[in-house]
């Protein structure tokens, strides 16, 4: 196809979105305003867990200026969800579904108010009186799955979502094989996305009389389908609008006011906005799951690991959001990026009353790793084997079995990863071929000691375990003669990864013109099919695919001569299967993308303070379509990575979040970040990726906890077991092995 | 948060700023802002008068005299770190100054401010009562002095009566001496999560005398005896910081406090840490 290569897959070209952006001409859902509109205030719940009796609105409605107040029993179908719909719009008596008159947890709504101003809103929403009946509340989710425990939903005895089981090999013989066994027991912590851009929208009925909502999602056609399914209107009277999204890392997957604003502009046929304070954003948005892990690992003296038994418990919160799907990927990546013949897995997600946890960058392969890659760097201490040489001794390669007794989908690179890895990090290769570590120079000062640490990871692109997959691409090509314009309309949300100028690109090369020559239709739901959600590293792979599918049916009309050609294309990857409830065995996954850390950090022993000082990051990314947008995912998720696994402390107290700002709940600033982070961009394509390309946003997240913990150990010779690894909780560890002690 | 509503008076001079103090009991003082605003915003301090002293030139100046220097209330942190007399007279004030906050917090803070708001995280109160400084107030019956060790009371609570004014902090000169203070930073706002200030007299190798202030890990900036004693005729060698640092960790045992994310315990044992720090960095091995 002809075509300038400056112009196509693979060159940096300038963000199509960036000078909208950098001058703020760029609107994002709180800047867009409309004439007459109110404003809304969300009253939420003040209990973990009650039934809310009675709720009392006269005196709010009596301040003047407040124009309606809605609560359950103005909901038509009081339920949403995006796995499960387990969870009121509006929690409170009047309406029809059992156990909409409960409160779980103090993300639960319990009515909204519209006013003439945010003032009086805000005034009037402290003036609703809600009489609640207290239910006995539970916190701790190994107490929540005992038998007598306090029931969150009405058919979840023992509180357990769900249970899925891996039974692969022998387990009898591989302990029997075993020379060597280390356990350990790890503890991830939550984390908030804390994107730049709290909750903000705009409902309103636009001009051809659809309850229209402007706001920041992932995936406006499920935002649509979860605001119909609500008010119980046909879906081609509910709009989704996404203007620019300051950021969302999975936390804009599940609904937040969307169908809140839908409710009040439907009620009221008025625009109504709404912003959530920060304070709000980080209490009433669902956080990262922290999981409880119970591993056991055994290997050969050799270096072969022939043993594997967990246990993995991840609170909930007491809805599913996604929390059926994000264990079921922990349950996954729990064995670790290894061939291993004998695993038995037990993997739980168990509902609480604490704050609802769901999808966030990882999507439970962060935490599944933090274990995994933690076993493997207590075995190569066990083994006396080096980390990496024992990584390259059992790593998984193509045609490797997995856990749930299936191959890998075709293409995997992780032993290429992991050496170079190593190769561009701190280590080399003898003479015989082994993977050693170069020696490591100390600082002066004994109380700073340094190490570096190792880990890997893998992670499935697009949704996984059966949910259909599919993504939406329309193309028109217009000109005479030549090609003068193409429109592509898809609906992939750019939530700041660069989606946008990606899909650019890659019309551009599948059309063979300039990018100039391209337009974007973007996520509208009047505008677009469905492209899926901008999560599971999924866009540019799925939405490639989808390109590429309708510009080769647009150019085939071009050719027979139609004005302008156009073509829609839905693009469906290969099928996958969920868990054989017994065995485990599944097809999880169409496609991965492979990950590798090296880190150097320095830890004060004194004080607890761990710095990390260098970030070598190896990504195989099928191919880069964007390098310098790689390069951004690579840094942004290794920061935010660090701040996971060294700062982010979000200490909630009987399901109440009690560091609800920033000054609080610390994340990396410019003063934290690793002086350097190196990306090594690798390109092993994919054999069903658009021009091979894998999806990457999620994975050097992936193994960056498991690297410093490696690294603190290999500093400290302590092993950390637990993140964040706080300065208190580092100087306790060390103490406790009379380390830094005076 | 906004703060609600309030009325606001430019005071032309020290008296009448004491003139009106005394007469509103809802007044308050208003130097650069930095610890009051803030607390209006979150709504802990909701005075119904603002009197703005922050222009008041006679508070502002920095001078010598004789064995003294004499700091104005309204000099600024960003005045204060890049004085010259400072950094001779009182070098562990001038480098805390230059540490407090960022730029623009050192710019509006003024010290005088500072120590009448008498934040448990703030640096200058350490520095200050481990150089035994002197704290001068005015108020509607005349003048008067209180040594820092007695300013401090409780947490946000100084000395000062209704109606007192910080007009000057004086302190000796200690240019002989190896001074310094280091500090542990909270990372979101730069605050003392523990500060230690040492102020070491030596003979040759032999302290001869020593001030030990801690903040931060307390209530108020409060001074180890304990320290003192242990480090006053050693020769500052391993065994005697140790002993130090462990006295220091008992001193201030009945003045912890705490956080989410400093709990007591880490704190208490970080000022020993910090007053090897602060003895190292005096001492500049
Ligand atoms: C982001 C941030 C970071 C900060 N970090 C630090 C830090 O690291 N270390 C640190 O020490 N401080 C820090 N501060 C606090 C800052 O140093 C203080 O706000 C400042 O020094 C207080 O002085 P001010 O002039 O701003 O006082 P104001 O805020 O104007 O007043 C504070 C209080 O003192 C009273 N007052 C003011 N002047 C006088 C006077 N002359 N006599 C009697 N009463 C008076 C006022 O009525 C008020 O009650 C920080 C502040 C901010 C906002």
């Amino acid at each position: 196809m002809a075509k300038d290569p400056s112009f196509a897959v693979g060159q940096s070209i300038r963000r199509i979105d960036a000078l909208g952006k950098v001058t703020g001409e760029a609107p994002y859902p709180g800047d867009i305003n409309m004439d007459g509109q109110l404003w809304m205030k969300i009253r939420f719940s003040d209990r973990p867990h009650a039934r809310v009796l009675a709720i009392d609105t006269q005196a709010a409605e009596a301040i003047s200026g407040v124009r309606g107040i809605f609560t359950a029993k103005d909901v038509p179908v009081n339920e949403y969800g995006l796995v499960t719909k387990d969870q009121p719009v509006l929690c409170g008596p009047g309406s029809t579904i059992p156990g909409a008159d409960v409160v779980r947890c103090y993300a639960d709504m319990v009515a909204v108010v519209v006013a003439d101003t945010e003032a009086i809103a805000a005034k009037a929403v402290k003036l609703i009186a809600v009489t609640y009946d207290d239910l006995p509340p539970v916190f701790d989710p190994e107490e929540a799955m005992q038998d007598g425990a306090p029931q969150i939903q009405i058919n979840l005895p023992k509180n357990i979502l769900c249970h899925y089981r891996i039974r692969m090999g022998d387990m009898a013989a591989g302990w029997a094989q075993s020379e060597v066994i280390v356990e350990g027991e790890y503890d991830t912590g939550y984390q908030e996305h804390a994107y730049l851009q709290p909750e903000a929208g705009l409902g309103y009925i636009d001009e051809q009389g659809r309850v229209t909502v402007i706001v920041a999602g992932q995936w406006v056609h499920e935002d649509q389908e979860q605001i119909y399914h609500a008010l119980n209107l046909p879906p081609e009277e509910v709009r989704v609008i996404y203007p620019a999204i300051g950021g969302a890392f999975g936390g804009r997957e599940d609904m937040s006011i969307q169908i809140v604003l839908a409710l009040a502009a439907w009620k009221l046929r008025q625009p109504i906005k709404t912003i959530w304070s920060r304070e709000e954003s980080i209490q009433y948005h669902h956080k990262r799951h922290p999981i409880k892990i119970y591993a056991r690992w055994g290997a050969t003296r050799d270096g072969k690991i022939v043993a594997i038994e967990s246990t993995v418990i991840g609170d909930a919160g007491p809805y599913n959001y996604t929390s059926t799907k994000v264990l079921a990927n922990a349950n996954l990546m729990v064995s670790g990026p290894y061939e291993v013949p004998n695993i038995h897995i037990d993997t739980y997600a168990v509902l609480t009353n604490n704050i609802p946890t769901g999808a966030f960058r990882g999507f439970g392969a962060p935490q599944g790793l933090f274990a995994a890659e933690g076993q493997m760097n207590k075995l190569a201490e066990a083994l006396n084997i080096d980390p990496l040489e024992l990584r390259m001794r059992n790593t998984i390669r193509e045609g490797s079995i997995l856990s749930v007794s299936t191959p890998l989908p075709a293409g995997v690179s992780m032993p290429e990863v992991f050496e170079a890895c190593g190769r561009e990090s701190y280590w080399h290769q003898t003479e015989d071929g082994r993977w050693q570590r170069n020696s490591l120079k100390q600082p002066n000062n004994p109380a700073l000691r340094r190490g570096v640490g190792i880990a890997g990871g893998f992670k499935n692109i697009g949704f996984s375990f059966g949910f259909p997959e599919q993504n939406w691409a329309t193309i028109e090509l217009h000109g005479k003669m030549e090609i003068e314009q193409v429109i592509v309309r898809q609906a992939g949300a750019e939530v700041g990864q660069g989606a946008h100028t990606v899909f650019v690109q890659m019309a551009a090369e599948a059309i063979g013109v300039p990018v100039e020559k391209v337009r974007l239709i973007g996520h509208d739901t009047a505008e677009t099919h469905t492209s899926g959600s901008a999560s599971a590293s999924r866009l540019t792979f799925m939405a490639g695919n989808a390109i590429r599918g309708a510009a080769a049916q647009a150019l085939e009309n071009w050719k027979n001569e139609e004005r302008p050609a156009k073509a829609t294309y839905q693009y469906r990857p290969p099928k996958t299967t969920m868990y054989d409830p017994e065995t485990g065995k599944a097809e999880p996954n169409f496609a991965y993308g492979y990950v590798a850390q090296a880190v150097e950090v320095e830890v004060d022993t004194e004080t607890g303070h761990i710095r990390v000082l260098r970030v070598v990051s190896t990504n195989d990314v099928g191919r880069a379509v964007n390098p310098e947008l790689v390069q951004g995912q690579i840094e942004g998720a290794v920061v935010q990575a660090q701040g996971y696994a060294l700062m982010e402390n979000l200490v909630s107290v009987n399901g109440k979040i009690r560091n609800p700002f920033l000054s609080t709940y610390l994340i990396p600033t410019i003063l934290d970040i690793p002086p350097e982070v190196k990306s090594v961009i690798l390109e092993y394509p994919d054999p069903i990726g658009p021009w091979g390309a894998r999806g990457m946003a999620e994975m050097p997240f992936l193994p960056l906890a498991p690297a410093i913990a490696a690294a603190v150990h290999d500093a400290t010779g302590v092993w950390i077991d637990a993140i964040p690894l706080t300065p208190d909780r580092v100087v306790a560890a060390l103490r406790a092995k009379g380390i830094g002690v005076f | 948060m906004y703060p609600t509503e309030i009325d606001y008076h430019r005071a032309s001079s020290i008296a009448e700023a004491i003139e009106l103090l005394s007469q509103n009991d809802d007044a308050k003082l208003l130097a650069g802002g930095h610890s009051l605003i803030p607390a209006m915003k979150l709504r802990l301090a909701q005075p119904g008068l603002l009197i703005d002293i922050s222009h008041l030139e006679e508070l502002k100046s920095i001078f010598v005299s004789g064995d003294k220097i004499s700091i104005g209330a309204l000099a600024t942190h960003a005045q204060i770190a890049a004085s010259a007399d400072v950094q001779s007279y009182a070098p562990a004030l001038a480098s805390a100054a230059g540490i407090v906050g960022d730029q623009q917090v050192r710019n509006w803070g003024t010290i005088g401010g500072n120590l009448a708001h008498a934040d448990p995280a703030s640096d200058p109160p350490t520095v200050v009562l481990a150089y035994d400084g002197v704290i001068h107030i005015q108020g509607q019956s005349g003048s008067r002095s209180v040594n820092a060790q007695d300013f401090f009371v409780d947490l946000f609570a100084t000395a000062l009566e209704p109606g007192e004014i910080i007009t000057r902090i004086e302190l000796s000169n200690s240019s002989s001496a190896k001074s310094a203070y280091v500090k542990l930073s909270h990372p979101a706002s730069r605050y003392a999560v523990v500060g230690v200030c040492a102020v070491l007299e030596m003979n040759g190798s032999t302290c001869t005398s020593a001030r030990v202030a801690v903040g931060g890990a307390t209530m108020k900036a409060v001074r180890s005896p304990g320290a003192e004693s242990v480090l006053t005729g050693s020769s500052l060698d391993d065994s005697a910081l140790n002993a130090a640092a462990a006295a220091v960790k008992s001193d201030i045992e009945e003045f912890l406090i705490g956080d989410m994310s400093y709990p007591e315990d880490y704190r208490q044992a970080m000022a020993g840490v910090y007053l090897k720090r602060a003895v190292h960095a005096a001492l500049g091995s």
